[in-house]
């Protein structure tokens, strides 16, 4: 009640000066103030933003900070952003021009015309770069090609440094146009490339009857990280068809996608020695070990999939929905090997031929039989079967003279998933929820003992499980305890099993994702408006997972914990603060053999921001924030180092009405990254690759960004 | 200046009422019966004049913006398909004419707000009914055929949760830069995820939530926005696809057996780093320990196998079973030679 009469109060308040300006205006025989008002509010408004923007430091000490955001490799660079909205009143005509980062390289830039209520199209560009953090220094020539040459270094770090990126550039065009009141067509294409390289590597163990690498003091194996080059390009095709009545709706549609890659495999050379083993003396590798590194390694085939569906919803009654799914996927894969580049594989096998056929059916149902009960029942099936004809691709370990077989291992799958649901509304605001979830995954049947995969199976895992099942039991309890206080908790338990193991390695790891499963989670959560400035939310769940199977290796039991409190608060009618603090930590405990591990993972985030209005020409806003992530590996041999990741990163902004039509904003921003990892090296000692290749990045990060615009709006 | 302001305006407010009054009286025309009727038949068929019947107290000068409206498609007049206030509002007779039984302003038909408590000064209904509203005219949109039953909905969330109506076409939901905020609201977890050093580009705005998820509900599970985890992820990562000649299971199963696509300290976004998370599902080479260059081995890499080091950094077991991903090397033996090629081990 008190809140109304300051709001009517505040009313006259405003209308006392409007009325004020209009006599002015009328008194100098305009009204300008009346009109402006109303224009401001119903007019869309467009704004072209010009400015300029630079990162402090050089590309390496600013690698996180300008990962993805286009500020890596320039000292200063163009800003550039377009907002343009044009409607037409009389026919309901809108045209969007948007551009964002124009002068970057990770812009974007669409234009669409709508007439509402008939048709829309659409084009839009899109580009991104992802440069990597890290920094390779290596003797390598032609990395990111299909053809590198290892040169090894005399020492670490005495290579050319090498920075990997990723750029995609994406067009899509599109529409849809309403055929009558109750059918629309929507279609839309979107092509995309992407180029540069990645990480990856080839590496070898010899002396074991699964590779000989021959005699000799370069016997023993060796590493290589190679980039992999990356030249993509993937099409999508969305079309559909919508029907709409009174009581339903049905789409029918399909979905193409086609990925080729320009490059089919890779072969690197080598140019001199080696390092591996003795990490001291560049030597010769053996004839064996040398035909294993610069053989071919094989890069992604070229794919493709096609969809149709249809779907929609049908309303029974008022209070009864249903919603159901039904689509078909083929997916195919006949990339030939030797336009790969690719050999050796079974005589008179030219491709794999792979297809890949999937059904998915999905049916809902939602139902408010009364005004407090709500009832969900949802059910979805999806059968892959993998059609992939069966060839002798494989070699059987240590046989000799080799033995071929099959794999005897296809990728079908059936999973099934059905939901049960039940809200009430209890009376004093009570409202309970209990749900039942089941789960089955039904796989192909494992290579049997007495196949000739089994051996080699037993080397990757200890055994596998054909099918597996779970029942989830979920509750919660919500309560709205006052019109500024509310709460809910939940529960939730599950529990995973499934059919009989076949075990190839009774010692062996089995795979986490076929092992029984107890899980058991609670999670509460509480809105508070204590005050009417301020309002609190606060998060709280726990969980904990445990694993087990016939053998007690692997993946025994994970736990998890997350705090969060959430704060706003109103400092008058043009300041607001808010704020942010959370507390996570999740654990896993891997054993294998000997050798016990638990990970944790600890982070703390806090944030404080605040945003308001200096005066009415002047918005400024500014935030605060700090993460800290620590990874902690216990293990029981001789452990390792945590790996710590902490970022406090301080945005401040300004942003002054020069005039009626232009804005000057200023951005700032501050952060300081300090990533410490032992993935690449510790304590100073580098990890090196057999050709004394090496991996850095600076682990502490200090950037300043200054950015400041001019924007011109219109209307 | 502020006294001497004050002083401008009211005079200028005196001569300005003057003239108005004056001008006013002059143009205003007497009402008749026959008028009274023609305006309220008016009012029921012309969605324009039936939205005066609110802007007339709820103009310019209103502290919340519902003018703006008209900047944004549920204001278009061209489209006879638009709203207006009191299609979604209701009649609200009682909000209009007065309620014996209220003191002060009877609460229009329905409130529209978040489900944590009053919008302004009414109490918002419960989100089923603010979402009829809504769905009345959005049920006909096939990205949200699937709303009954999905999670939002049975967690009651109200459309008006995340978005915004009246705010002049700019709806921080709707634009990638800001929505990640909307849903952070709830979504805590993935809060802190987004800012760890291995993320996909959503804290620079290139990609947001909905790029991956559809929250007005969908077939797959956690609200993909395609049928299955894999599906979504392979509108972006397609060369993973396959199928390979050797595939890798787990792969082909589900993207997030390896990895946690909001964010990681790992690279590559894996959820631990090798050999950690290999050795969930995979046995060991032999009882080698993780161990690190220089924390006791005389050479870094001594025999990769059973080396500590050679399994742990770098790329860890991805040192030499770089097509994690499958392989589709048919090659049975390496070119030239008997030797196995074992691409079954995806190593190259």
């Amino acid at each position: 009640m008190g809140r109304m009469i300051m709001k009517t109060r505040k009313q006259k308040l405003v209308f006392r000066k409007k009325i004020l300006a209009i006599s002015v205006l009328l008194a100098i025989g305009s009204a300008y103030a009346e009109d402006d008002d109303v224009t401001k509010l119903t007019k869309n408004e467009s704004s072209v933003s010009v400015g300029a923007g630079g990162v402090s430091g050089d590309s390496k000490s600013k690698s996180i900070f300008t990962q993805y955001n286009g500020l890596r490799n320039n000292d200063a660079n163009l800003l550039l952003d377009i907002d343009v909205t044009r409607l037409n009143d009389a026919t309901g005509l809108w045209t969007k021009i948007e551009g964002r980062n124009l002068g970057l390289d990770d812009r974007d830039l669409n234009f669409s015309q709508t007439k509402q209520g008939d048709w829309k199209y659409f084009l839009e560009y899109n580009e991104i770069t992802h440069h990597d953090i890290r920094t390779i220094n290596t003797g390598m020539q032609g990395a990111g090609s299909t053809a590198p040459i290892i040169k090894s270094l005399t020492a670490p770090g005495l290579g050319a440094d090498l920075n990997l990126q990723l750029r995609r550039e994406a067009a899509t065009v599109g529409g849809e146009k309403w055929i009558s009141p109750n059918l629309l067509f929507e279609v839309s294409f979107k092509d995309e490339d992407k180029k540069g390289a990645r990480l990856s590597g080839v590496g070898i163990t010899c002396g074991f009857t699964r590779y000989p690498c021959g005699n000799g003091v370069n016997a023993s194996g060796a590493a290589l990280l190679l980039p992999e080059p990356v030249d993509y390009n993937t099409k999508q095709i969305d079309a559909k068809l919508n029907y709409s009545g009174d009581k339903f709706l049905l789409s029918g549609g399909y979905y193409g996608s086609y990925f080729t890659n320009s490059n089919g495999s890779m072969t690197p050379a080598l140019s001199g020695g080696l390092y591996a083993p003795n990490g001291t003396t560049a030597l010769a590798p053996t004839a064996n070990l040398t035909n294993y590194l610069t053989a071919p390694i094989a890069l992604s085939p070229n794919n493709q999939a096609q969809q149709f569906y249809v779907s929609g919803n049908y309303a029974f009654t008022p209070t009864t929905h249903s919603n159901f799914k039904y689509a078909y996927t083929h997916a195919t894969q006949n990339d030939s090997f030797g336009s790969m580049g690719l050999s050796g594989g079974p005589a008179g096998i030219g491709d794999l031929g792979g297809v890949m056929n999937t059904n998915l059916l999905q049916f809902g149902l939602t139902s408010r039989p009364t005004a407090k009960l709500n009832v969900v029942a949802n059910l979805r099936y999806e059968d892959k079967n993998d059609s992939t004809p069966q060839s002798a691709y494989n070699v059987l370990s240590g046989s000799s003279p080799l033995q071929q077989y099959s794999n005897g291992y296809s990728n079908s799958s059936t999973k099934i998933n059905g939901k049960l649901e039940a809200a009430y509304q209890l009376p004093n605001h009570y409202r309970a929820t209990v749900g039942i979830d089941y789960a089955t995954v039904q796989r192909a049947a494992p290579p049997s003992l007495t196949s000739p995969a089994a051996t080699d199976m037993g080397l990757a895992v200890g055994g596998l499980r054909e099918n597996t099942r779970e029942a989830s039991y979920r509750a919660e309890l919500r309560k709205v305890l006052s019109d500024t206080l509310n709460g809910a908790v939940g529960v939730v338990h599950s529990q995973r099993t499934g059919d009989s193991w076949t075990l190839y390695n009774a010692t062996g790891t089995l795979p986490s994702s076929m092992l029984d499963r107890n899980r058991n989670k609670v999670k509460l959560s509480a809105e508070w408006v204590p005050i009417s400035k301020l309002s609190l939310q606060f998060n709280f769940e726990d969980g904990k997972d445990t694993y087990t199977g016939p053998a007690q290796v692997g993946l025994s039991d994970t736990k998890m914990y997350l705090a969060a409190i959430d704060a706003t608060y109103v400092l008058s009618e043009n300041w607001k603060l808010t704020g942010y603090l959370n507390q996570s930590d999740q654990t896993q405990d891997i054993s294998h053999f000997s050798i016990q591990s638990q990970l944790e993972d600890v982070n703390t985030s806090v944030s404080l921001g605040v945003v308001g209005k200096q005066s009415s020409r002047l918005d400024v806003g500014g935030n605060l924030s700090y993460m800290n992530d620590s990874n902690r590996y216990n293990v029981s041999s001789a452990g390792l180092p945590d790996v710590t990741y902490r970022v406090t990163t301080l945005k401040l902004f300004g942003k002054y009405a020069l005039q009626n039509n232009g804005d000057v904003r200023v951005d700032f921003v501050h952060q300081n990254a300090s990533f410490n990892e032992w993935t690449w090296g510790n304590n100073g000692t580098p990890f090196t690759y057999s050709d004394n290749t090496t991996v850095t990045m600076q682990p502490n990060q200090n950037v300043n960004y200054l950015g400041a615009s001019y924007i011109y709006k219109f209307r | 200046m502020k006294p001497i302001r004050q002083l401008i305006m009211m005079c200028a407010f005196i001569g300005g009422l003057c003239g108005v009054s004056v001008a006013f009286a002059a143009d205003v025309p007497a009402v008749t019966p026959a008028d009274a009727l023609k305006k309220e038949a008016d009012l029921k068929s012309n969605p324009l004049t039936k939205d005066q019947v609110c802007t007339r107290c709820h103009d310019e000068s209103e502290t919340k913006p519902i003018l703006s409206l008209y900047q944004t498609k549920h204001g278009v007049r061209a489209d006879s398909r638009a709203p207006n206030c009191q299609s979604c509002h209701g009649e609200s007779d009682k909000h209009l004419h007065g309620d014996p039984s209220v003191k002060g302003r009877a609460s229009p038909d329905l409130v529209f707000g978040s489900r944590r408590g009053t919008s302004g000064d009414f109490e918002t209904k419960e989100a089923v009914l603010q979402n009829e509203a809504c769905l009345a005219c959005h049920k006909k949109d096939a990205k949200r055929s699937h709303w009954e039953g999905s999670t939002h909905q049975r967690e009651n969330v109200a459309c008006v949760s995340c978005h915004v109506i009246h705010n002049g076409g700019h709806d921080k939901v709707r634009e990638k830069l800001t929505q990640p905020d909307v849903c952070f609201t709830c979504h805590k977890e993935q809060r802190n995820l987004i800012n760890k050093p291995s993320h996909h580009p959503i804290p620079e705005g290139k990609m947001a939530c909905s790029d991956c998820h559809n929250p007005h509900g969908s077939v797959g599970p956690k609200l993909m926005k395609r049928d299955s985890v894999n599906d979504t992820c392979y509108t972006c990562h397609m060369e993973k696809r396959g199928p390979f000649v050797h595939n890798h299971e787990p792969v082909d199963d589900d993207c997030t057996n390896c990895h946690n696509p909001h964010g990681t300290t790992a690279e590559s976004m894996l959820k631990m780093r090798a050999p950690f998370l290999c050795n969930t599902c995979h046995t060991p080479h032999g009882a080698v320990a993780p161990s690190l260059a220089g924390q006791g081995a005389a050479a870094p890499y001594v025999s990769p196998l059973n080396s500590g080091v050679a399994i742990t950094q770098g790329r860890g077991c991805v040192n030499c079973h770089s097509a994690v991903h499958g392989s589709n090397n048919p090659g049975l033996t390496l070119p030239g030679t008997t030797l196995p090629n074992n691409s079954q081990f995806l190593l190259r």
